[in-house]
């Protein structure tokens, strides 16, 4: 497992081309997710780098996921930039979700940058086992 | 010249516009003299000024800060650590999977006026924040002028 940790090549942060019809100002940025399928829910794992638990807005509306990340500006109080390699801005991205999710019972935290999203389906969207029975 | 400084306690949409003018400003300054390894390589790094000394920020979601390893040696600053991603449970499979995973290591070489051995570093909200400050003789003094 360890052995094999591959080098870690960077990306470009991606800048949100048009968050809806919204007078948002400044850059916005595409947080990168890792999206997994369970039989009881969807988890998704988005990487937002310098937002705190109180700045993360999700919501669920129509099957459209929206993830929305407020970065904290705080830390650069007092600093001036010497040199540079990535810009900081807010976090936005949606999602239309095809599988019936119970809103009542989607859990987030916030760990390390990440946002950590547990998505339960709805009982009728469970995967069922259904017997077969022999003539 | 004006030094320009950012100030969070302006509105925060201002804040928000001049810190992001300023970081594009000095994207990858080309007069910035010290020695990074590997520019364009895992994590990008930011480095700031201020009276105090040098601030580098590192954006680096999802780190065990327990596998996180900076070093100072010199001048020289050295980062390494490394995320694994392994979600627990029975998976059916993925829909996305665009989270960066691996291990790291870069160097940044900082001016003489530094110390880097009493850098201090700490790790919240996926940023990783060192401060290192101004050695002591590249500190600005008051000199008092004698009156004869």
């Amino acid at each position: 497992m360890a052995d094999e940790t591959k080098e870690m090549t960077p990306k470009e942060k991606q800048e949100v081309a048009k968050p809806q019809e919204q007078t948002r100002p400044g850059r916005y940025f595409v947080p990168d997710v890792n999206i997994y399928e369970f039989d009881e829910s969807l988890k998704l794992w988005a990487d937002m780098p310098g937002v705190r638990e109180k700045d993360v807005e999700v919501t669920l509306k129509d099957g459209v996921l929206t993830i929305h990340g407020r970065v904290a500006t705080e830390m650069y109080n007092g600093l001036r930039p010497i040199y540079t390699e990535y810009n900081v801005g807010n976090y936005y991205r949606e999602f239309a979700l095809h599988e019936s999710i119970d809103e009542s019972k989607i859990r987030a935290t916030m760990r390390n940058g990440v946002l950590e999203l547990e998505l339960p389906k709805r009982e009728e969207a469970k995967p069922r086992r259904i017997e077969v029975r022999a003539a | 010249m004006a030094l320009l400084r950012f100030d969070s306690s302006l509105d925060p949409i201002d804040a928000m516009l001049s810190l992001q003018n300023e970081l594009a400003r000095f994207m990858r300054n080309p007069s910035f003299g010290s020695g990074l390894s590997g520019v364009g390589a895992y994590p990008p790094v930011n480095i700031f000024e201020s009276d105090e000394g040098a601030m580098v920020i590192i954006e680096a979601p999802g780190l065990d800060p327990s596998k996180l390893n900076i070093t100072g040696q010199g001048r020289t600053l050295t980062i390494a650590g490394e995320r694994s991603f392994s979600p627990n449970g029975h998976g059916r499979g993925y829909h996305r999977r665009e989270l960066n995973e691996g291990s790291f290591s870069r160097s940044i070489q900082l001016p003489e006026d530094y110390d880097v051995n009493r850098a201090e570093a700490r790790y919240e909200a996926g940023m990783l924040q060192i401060k290192v400050p101004r050695s002591e003789h590249a500190r600005p003094r008051q000199i008092a002028v004698q009156t004869v």
